[in-house]
This record gives structure tokens, sequence and C-alpha cells, in this order.
């Protein structure tokens, strides 16, 4: 797993996303969604991520495009995109940092990881790097506990972390 | 039907009935936050535990149907140390507000800590606030403070299964969990304020309540709603003279346990009044005349006139509408005209999730038209009073948005016009005498509503000064014009030989309306009108 | 111990391919399923005693059978994938070796509910595993292992992936119905159960990745032979995860009934740095703890129970001496206040109260009253009185921790600052009654 180099994420700007129209790829792909529920209020989940992927997060213009798609209430859409953390609800860096703190990966000294990332990237957890690069959430355990430290950085993990390797990391991905 | 014992005391209720309402049927209370008679079951806030004998565990009452046999305790030693525990989870990060809260005195978690909770707290840590939310108006009738929210979810459950606007939702989860719109709009469906009586304590007030009165000092008064002809019940709360709210009273058939906004802030314009005695228009300007001098001046403009007319109004009690058949038609020929107003479109449920619809802004059209009153709507009513010189006498100058206008008030500039009103409008600052006419809060008397049900309207409060309700006057009036009168007259008495006379009342007491919650109308009259 | 089972195909080339899984003899299960009727294949099921590995332990074949056969509506396998228990991450496993076993559990499960559409509900940070269950899907329909008329039988079965979106309480299964429905993962009010209203409003089973991994095997060998691995009670093998201070951590696959020791010393190379064992989670974070001296209990449902615990999802934590338990504790109540869904007023309000109180008991501030408060807690937040296990998970650890290592927590409050900051308001600790003598 960490060999992989990690894509960067596409991310709207916030006046990309207050009026927002489905294109015809994302109208199919909603379309094919749909048909694997025979309610259409279960293709919520499927669809805000479809959004996210294409936008990066999820604004209150994209929900309010998906309650008139799926025929569901504004308010309902804002009450469950709030309620899943993994949606963004604000446009996030190139790389979203999602440091597990729960208690393996601790018992694995990651409180030092957390401590260099505070540090080199000068911005605590909820922020973002002046740059637009990283952004540092923590997150509760990521299942992949056997190898901790993990730190998932966009879709991919990035397991048995030492403070080199994290540097390494980052050195690579900023200098993409 | 099903046969349970809870505490001891054996009861029958319906197949499906909770243990809550199966309790109340046996007179046992069963605390509750979440549950509603009105509104989907969530067993959320756990505070109705009981014990069944049989089960291991406590069940939250308002989830668990009556099985035959079951028997039921609501206040064992299991379930007061539950229910003592879960009171102390509310209280927990609940703020100490009681002081500044307009919900005391109607309060569920003040009503049930002293009898349920502990009377201390294990808790020494700081609560959990939602800064920025604490008096956050998010609509324009609600006022939100989310830190004394309980997270019973009935307000949302409101906004999506009676008002079906689904305009309320819960927004992150667990202790951070709070009540909001979507991306903040206002909370503004037409029942906004309901939300604000379904919950439980003050996370949802009412703003134009706010700080006006403790519910404890408040009298309150069963009446209707005056505001279209649905005709919601509502309790009128009243202190010193002065209305200071409505809120709903429960009627399965007509409004469930809701009013709409329009209707409760009605509330607010119930002390309008500019005209507190009868005035004679005198020369240029006017002057105050006694009640007498008025009314013996009118009778002579009526006698005088070969023919005259009366606008009455569909805001006036049936008791009032029947005094003006009785005496002005029956007794002194007049013209008689009933104007009725479309006006908006008002809507309510009722308890059994029916909706209703209303174009009628008047309380009372019905009951015009059940006593064979003529209705005319307002082109009709400008043509009646326009050329035209006999008198005129206007039983509410309020009866219809028109007559407020500048038009009526030129219309009507050449003739003699008597006219009864709370406050000053062209029409009644031109009008030959004006005379004070007792508010809806003054006034008591039966109204029918659009789906022909008879109800009655209490008064809180006597007339103000030298105000006089509408079939007070009439029958003064009718002395005057000489009209033999067998007795004194109540309301109470009117109604009686209403009900004796008009076939759609027929059967009806006073009585019974006092104890019901309404009457229909005799079969067949509802065809009529 | 024997050859492994469920994870066979670990360390091959190209385990997750089609290709391997059918060297390996997959899918011959299926095809056999497809000559017995539903209820043969449930009792085959049955009779190998194969027990939840969600965590629940709650019979596999007992709750298939729950479902009403004859019932109108259609019926619906959900595979639980949502894997979030700290210290648990088997089902992960599963998937990056061997996707189509668990796509083979799923058919024979659905094929035995008379489900014809099966969703994997899996968390939303396994992205390239999703991928990898979808690659595995499209495979075995072109195979003609999924999808209409199965190995050319009447069958068919739709199996459709459905993300989740970072919530641990969509782990339960009626919360995960919600989230599948899409709405916030609220768990549901049972009775009704979801074998009789599910997803939908439809019977549905809800079974674990690794619970279903197991299944192609015993239908291939037979019931008596899942049955006779493992414990009277506790059947067939396990996938343990173990983390934390251990040498090797990792996914071991052993018989039920191999003690902790045996896990700890011979499968994971004993203690990290030669550190000595000071305490022990089980089954995952929702576990109680147990102390070192417990650690020759054997690791099956039973055994574990009795010591005081439960086996749940066999994730495995251990924890050496440098553990500070008040620390381990407050991180671990951290998790389960995150994750509360909000409905019900004590695991609301109890987690994040149970938070502050551990916390500054950790900080230096604790009081003489805050072991009391946090019994307390652990008292009314479990057993019933909330509508979800949720409650009793951050109870278990709440009870367990005091019960165990109580002394670190008293320490912590002997030695707190007598000095109260800004944030502790002064509230009377002694009730009206005992002033007052009423």
């Amino acid at each position: 797993m960490n060999e992989t180099m990690t894509s960067p994420l596409v991310v709207a700007s916030p006046d990309e996303v207050t009026d927002v129209t489905f294109d015809r790829s994302m109208e199919v792909q909603i379309k094919r969604t749909l048909q694997q529920y025979p309610d259409s209020g279960a293709a919520l989940l499927p669809v805000l991520w479809l959004c996210q992927e294409r936008w990066g997060w999820i604004s209150r213009g994209i929900m309010e495009a998906v309650g008139k798609r799926l025929d569901l209430a504004p308010a309902f859409v804002e009450g469950v995109v709030s309620f899943y953390t993994m949606y963004q609800r604000r446009p996030p860096g190139k790389y979203l940092l999602q440091v597990c703190t729960t208690l393996s990966c601790q018992l694995c000294d990651t409180s030092a990881l957390v401590d260099h990332l505070r540090q080199r990237l000068s911005i605590d957890f909820g922020e973002t790097s002046g740059d637009g690069l990283f952004t540092l959430v923590d997150v509760q355990c990521l299942g992949a506990c056997g190898e901790a430290p993990v730190i998932q950085i966009n879709s991919d993990y990035h397991t048995d972390l030492t403070v080199q390797k994290l540097d390494a990391l980052l050195d690579r991905l900023a200098g993409q | 039907m099903v046969t349970l014992t809870i505490d001891g005391r054996e009861i029958t209720v319906a197949e499906g009935t909770n243990l809550v309402e199966a309790a109340a049927a046996a007179e046992i209370e069963v605390p509750t936050y979440c549950y509603h008679p009105g509104l989907s079951v969530v067993g959320q806030c756990r505070i109705c535990f009981v014990e069944v004998e049989g089960m291991p565990r406590l069940v939250t009452a308002c989830s668990t149907p009556v099985q035959s046999e079951m028997v039921v305790l609501t206040a064992s030693d299991r379930v007061r140390e539950a229910r003592a525990a879960v009171m102390e989870f509310l209280l927990e990060n609940h703020p100490l507000d009681c002081p500044v809260c307009d919900q005391a005195g109607e309060c569920g978690l003040q009503d049930y800590s002293v009898e349920h909770g502990l009377d201390s707290t294990h808790m020494v840590d700081e609560r959990r606030t939602n800064p920025g939310r604490e008096r956050h108006l998010i609509g324009p009738h609600v006022v939100q403070n989310q830190n004394r929210c309980i997270h019973c979810t009935r307000c949302i459950r409101f906004a999506t299964e009676i008002s079906e606007t689904s305009d309320l939702t819960m927004k992150s989860r667990g202790n951070h969990s709070y009540i909001d719109t979507f991306d903040g709009r206002p909370f503004d469906n037409p029942w906004s304020a309901c939300a604000a009586d379904v919950c439980p304590v003050g996370a949802l007030t009412v703003k134009e309540f706010r700080f006006r009165a403790r519910v404890w000092h408040l009298e309150e008064t069963r009446t209707i709603c005056p505001g279209c002809s649905i005709g919601c019940n509502i309790m009128l709360g009243h202190l010193n003279g002065v209305v200071h709210r409505f809120v709903p009273r429960e009627n399965a058939e007509v409004n469930g346990w809701w009013m709409c906004d329009h209707g409760r802030f009605l509330a607010e314009g119930l002390e309008r009044r500019t005209i507190d005695v009868p005035l004679e228009r005198f020369g240029e300007g006017e002057r105050r005349i006694s009640w007498d001098s008025a009314l013996v001046q009118v009778a002579q403009w009526l006698r005088e006139a070969p023919q005259s007319l009366v606008v009455a109004s569909a805001n006036l009690s049936n008791e009032a509408l029947f005094a003006v058949r009785r005496n002005l038609i029956e007794g002194a020929r007049m013209d008689v005209i009933v104007p009725v107003n479309e006006g908006k479109t008002r809507r309510m449920k009722n308890g059994r999730g029916l909706w209703f619809s209303s174009t009628d802004a008047h309380p009372n059209s019905a009951g015009a038209r059940h006593l064979g009153l003529a209705t005319v709507d307002a082109a009709n009513l400008e043509s009646y009073l326009r050329d035209d010189s006999s008198p005129v006498l206007i039983l509410d100058a309020h009866a219809h948005p028109w007559l407020d206008s500048e038009g009526a008030a030129a219309i009507t500039a050449n003739r003699r016009v008597a006219a009864l009103a709370r406050y000053r409008t062209p029409l009644v600052d031109t009008a030959s005498i004006a005379m004070p006419l007792a508010s809806w809060a003054e006034t008591d008397g039966t109204f029918t509503s659009s789906t022909g049900r008879v109800q009655l309207a209490r008064n809180a409060l006597p007339p103000a000064g030298q105000a006089r309700r509408a079939w007070e006057v009439v029958y003064r009036l009718a002395l005057e014009l000489g009209i033999e009168q067998e007795r004194a007259m109540t309301t109470r008495i009117l109604f009686a030989e209403m009900a004796a006379e008009v076939a759609a009342f027929s059967g009806m007491t006073w009585g019974r309306l006092m104890a019901e919650p309404g009457m229909p109308v005799h079969e067949e009259v509802l065809g009529v009108g | 111990m024997t050859d492994p089972i469920l994870l066979r195909a670990r360390g091959l080339k190209n385990s997750r391919s089609l290709a391997t899984y059918q060297k390996l003899g997959g899918y011959s299960a299926l095809e056999k399923t497809l000559s017995m009727t539903p209820a043969e294949v449930i009792e085959v099921v049955k009779a190998s005693g194969v027990r939840g590995r969600g965590g629940a332990g709650f019979p596999a074949g007992v709750k298939w059978g729950f479902v009403p056969r004859d019932a109108a509506k259609p019926k619906y396998m959900i595979c639980n994938a949502d894997e979030s228990e700290p210290g648990t991450f088997k089902d992960r496993e599963l998937i990056l070796v061997d996707p189509h076993m668990v796509l083979e559990g799923i058919a024979i499960a659905s094929y035995a509910i008379g489900a014809n559409t099966a969703y994997i509900y899996i968390r939303g940070e396994f992205v390239d595993e999703a991928r990898i269950l979808a690659k595995a899907i499209a495979e075995a329909k072109r195979k003609k292992y999924l999808g209409e008329k199965i190995l050319g039988s009447g069958y068919g079965l739709e199996v459709h992936i459905h993300r989740g979106a970072g919530a641990y309480i969509c782990g339960e299964e009626t919360a995960l119905i919600e989230s599948i429905e899409g709405k916030r993962g609220l768990p549901r009010l049972k009775p009704p159960f979801p074998a009789v209203v599910g997803v939908f409003g439809c019977p549905t089973v809800v079974n674990n990745v690794e619970t279903l991994a197991c299944v192609p095997h015993i239908l291939e060998h037979g019931g008596a032979w899942f049955a006779g691995i493992g414990t009277e009670r506790s059947t067939g093998t396990k996938l343990f995860c173990v983390s934390g201070h251990v040498e090797r951590p990792g996914v071991y696959e052993a018989p039920m009934g191999i003690t902790f020791r045996e896990i700890i010393e011979d499968l994971c190379g004993g203690m990290r740095g030669g550190g000595e064992l000071k305490a022990f989670i089980p089954g995952g974070s929702s576990a109680p703890v147990l102390p070192a001296d417990k650690i020759d209990t054997a690791a099956d449902f039973e055994s574990v129970a009795q010591a005081g615990s439960m086996l749940g999802s066999g994730g495995l934590i251990v924890m050496d001496t440098t553990v500070d338990m008040v620390w381990a504790l407050e991180n671990l109540l951290i998790f389960y206040a995150h994750e509360s869904c909000g409905q019900c007023t004590p695991c609301r309000e109890g987690s994040d109260w149970a938070v502050d109180i551990v916390r500054r008991i950790r900080r230096g501030y604790g009081r003489p009253g805050d072991i009391e408060t946090l019994h307390r807690i652990a008292r009314f937040a479990s057993q019933g009185m909330t509508i979800c296990p949720l409650g009793d998970a951050f109870c278990g650890p709440i009870a367990s921790f005091l019960e165990h290592f109580g002394h670190e927590f008293e320490e912590a409050i002997s030695k707190a600052s007598s000095r109260t900051t800004k944030a502790l308001p002064i509230l009377p600790v002694q009730s009206d009654r005992e002033m007052f003598g009423i």
C-alpha cells in the first residue's frame, strides 16, 4: 500500500458549485445507481459520493441539486450530509491527511506523527496549509490496526508510518 | 379490545394502543418527551420506561403495544431508578435558564424533574453549548435556543409529518447534533409556531410571546380562532385584560393539535381599539354621545326611511346573526346582507391526518347561510352601497377588507351610515354615527365552521369601556324600533331559542357545546350554503 | 494448527483473481448449493454452528431461518463490510486477499434466504477495497457465478456495492439498513427485527464479511466438518486481528479456543521489544478489558464471557506496562462519543460526559465523586437503557477499566490539583435531602 502514488484531489471553487447541474456523464451514472434500488431515496449516499468525486466537496448548491434530482427536501439532504464525516463541507486541499487517532495507532506512537505534522505544516486538525496542499483531519479507527500508525491520504492508506517515511511521502506529494 | 393490568388496575383498551395511552386510560401518567399522540413513535428520549412482568429489560411505553394479560408496573424501583437516571442525563447539559425561559410553567423538564428526577446532580463539568444558537431567530415566529434542546425530534417530525414542509433537520451527530433549517434559511411554513408548541422545553419558543408573561399567571379561555372558516379550537391566554397569546387546543376532527400562524398571531391585533365611545359626526368633526342617544338616532333613521340596508358580518356569532334575523329582518323588514371574503387559502390537518382547506376568511359564513341570511362578495357589496341613499347600518365595519378602503368611504359619504367598529377606517371616520364593538376576545357565542361544525367560543374578557357586543346592540335597537321583546336576553337564551327555531341547530344545547368539541349541524341542513 | 481456510490464498500471486479462486476449488460450493433446497442449505449452516463474526456472535444459520419463506415481499441479503470497531481489520484482509470467497458466501446466503438482490455495505474509507469487490463482481458475472441464471440455474442474484461515508454506528445492522435507504444512520427500535422488516420494509439478513467467508467452506465440506474445528459452541476457525504492543501485529487465522497467550507468543512473536503484558482487549474496543493474568483464557465466545469480557470481532488490542490506563480509556471514550448517533438520551449525553470526566482525571483535575459518577453512567447507559448496543459498547470499557485498573484512576484523583479551573462550576454535591434531613 505504501508504494501507491496518491493522486491529488480535484477541488471545485465555491463559485463553481452554487448553481449545480448534472452533465450527461453524471446523469448516466445517477441513472445506473438508481437502478440498483427499488427506492430512489437509497441513491442519496452514492450520488453524494459521485458529487464529491466530481467537485471535491459538498456545497449547498450541490445539496440543493441532489435534493431536486432525487425528490428529497434539501434540509433532509443536509441532515444526511452532516451525519457522515467523510462528506467534506468545505473545499479541502489537494491532499486530505486523515490521521487515525484511535487506540491501536496511539499505542504505536501516532502522536509523534501528529506533532510532526502540526509542526511541519504549521496547522492543526481541521485546517489547511497555507499553500493549499494539505488539509489535516483527525479520524477514528481506519481498520488497518495491524499496520499502525495509519494515515489515509485521499483514497489511499499509508501504513507502518514513521516520521521519516511520512516526511518523504509529503515531500513526494508536494513535489507532484 | 385488550385487557391488561397497570399498577394493579385492570384496564381494557383497543388493540394496538401503546402503554402510554393505556396508562392514561387508567389515569396513570407515564412521563414522555419524544412521544406525541399526533406524531410518529421514535422511542428516543427513554423517559417512558416501564416494567412489564416477564420481560427481562424495561421497555419504552410509547413503542410497546398492549397485549392481553400484560402486567405493567409504572412506578417500581427499577423504573424509578431508570427514570431518575434519564432525567439526570437530560439535565446534565441543560442550562439553568428557568428564570429567563418562556417555557417555565409548561416545561416537560420542570414537570418531571420534581416527581421523577434526583434532587441534585453528579455533573461538575462544563455543559456543551451551541454558540450563536442561544437566541437565534430560526424563523419569523420562532426563537431557537439550541442549548436547551433535549433532542426529542418532535419539531422535525412535525415539519415532516404534519406541515409536510420538511424544513427542519438534525445536523451533525452525537452530542453535537443540533436542529436547523437548510442552509440557515428561515423556518417559515404556514404552521411554523406549532414547532414551538410541540417542543417540550424552551429550545423553540414563540417570538411574539417572548418575555410577555409567565404562563402560570395567565388566564386561559377556551375559544375558536377567528382567522378563517376552518374553526381551529384554541386557548386564549390573557392577563389583566391583555390578550397575550393563542395556542391550539386539541380537537381531533377539526385541527388535531395544531393551528396556523395566521390565525395564531391574530391575537396580536385584538387590543387594537381606537373607537371606545359612541361618536356622532358633528359639522366638520365629531362629538361623543351616549349609547342611548346613538341608538335613538339610528332607530329614527331606520323608521323614517322606506327601506334600509343592514350590513351584517360573517365574523359575528350565530346568536348575533339570529338576533339580526329575528329583529331586523322579521321584525323591522330590513334588507340584510352578509359580506363573505375570498381570502388566502388556509389549510389545516386534523387529528386523523386529513387536510382541510378554506378560502373563506370568516369564521361564520356557514352560520350566516344556515340562518338564511343573504351572503354577498366584495363586488356585490360595493354595488349594494353605491347609488342608494337609504340609511345603512353596518354591524361590523371590519367585516370585509373592502369596507376598510377609501372607496367604501367615498361611496357612503352621502348616506346616513351607522357603524359598529373597533378602530378607525376611512368609512368609520365619515360615518354619521360610530359605535364601539366588542372584540373577539370579548365575545361569546357559537360559530359554524365550513365543515358544518358548531363550536362554542367563550369570551376571555368583558367588553372594554363602552364597547358592546353586536347582539346586544341589535336588541337595544329593536327596543327602540318598538319590536316587542318577551324577556331579557343572554347569549345562552338566544342560543336555546335559535336551536328551537332553526333546523341547523336542532337538538343542540349550550351545555353540550361546553362539554363536547363542537357538534355537527343537523344533517338535512348540511347541503345548504 | 491446520492449514488456513479463510486465508488460504494469502501470499499467493494474483490471489484475488477468479482464476486463482477457481484453482483452489472456488465456486464449487455454490454449484453444490444450487442443487440443494434453501431449507437444506440452512440446515447445513445451522449444523456447522457458525456464529456471527461481526461482534454479536449470533448463530448465522438460525438468523437465516428467521426469514419468513413465504413472505410476499422480496428478500435482501446484506454483507456488512463496515468494519469500524477499533482493533478490527480482518474483513479488510479478506477482501484484499480473497474477495471471491466473500462473494461466494454472499451468493450461497442469498440463495438460502431467497434473496435476488444483495448489497455489500462497505465503509467509505475502504475505497480500494470497494474497487476490488466491484472488479470481482464483474469477473464473477462474466463467468455466470452471479447475475441472471447463475450456472444455468433458475436462480439469479445481483450484488451491489453501497459505500458508507464515515460512521461506525452504521455497522449496527438496523443503522446500516437506514444508511442504505439514504438516511442518517440511526438504529431502529427492535422489534420488528430485520428478518421480518428490514431494508425497504422487506425481510433482510445482515451478515459480517468473515461469517459469509466461512459459508462456502461449510457447504463444501459439510456442517459437521466445521463444527469439528474449534470448541463445541464456538466452531470453526477465527480471524484474530492483533494490534498494539506485539512484535508482529496482523491478522492470524486459528481455531476457536486457542488461548490468548498462544496468539500473542506463538503467532505474534511475543510482546513488542520484550515488554511486559499489562492488559488486553480481546474482541474489539467494545469488549471489556482484561488484565494480564487472564492471558491463558481460551479465545472462544464462552470462555471469554466467563473471564468477564467478550470475543466480539476478535480484534485483540495488546497493551504493555508503559500504558497509562486512564489515557487509554479516555481514547476509547472519545471514539464512542464521536460515533454516537445522538438519538437516545443515555448514550448521547453519557458518552460525552464520560469523556469529560476521564479527561479531567487524566489532566490532574479529578474529583472524589468521579469514579462513582463513571459507574453510574456505565450502569444507566447500558443493558437496555439505549436503543442499540453502542451504549453497552462504551459502558463495558468504563466498568472493566475501573474494575481492573481502578487504582490508577484513584491515584490520579488523589494527586489532583486542589485548585479548580474556570471550567468547573461550583455546584452542590450534597443533596438537599442530606443537607436538610428531609
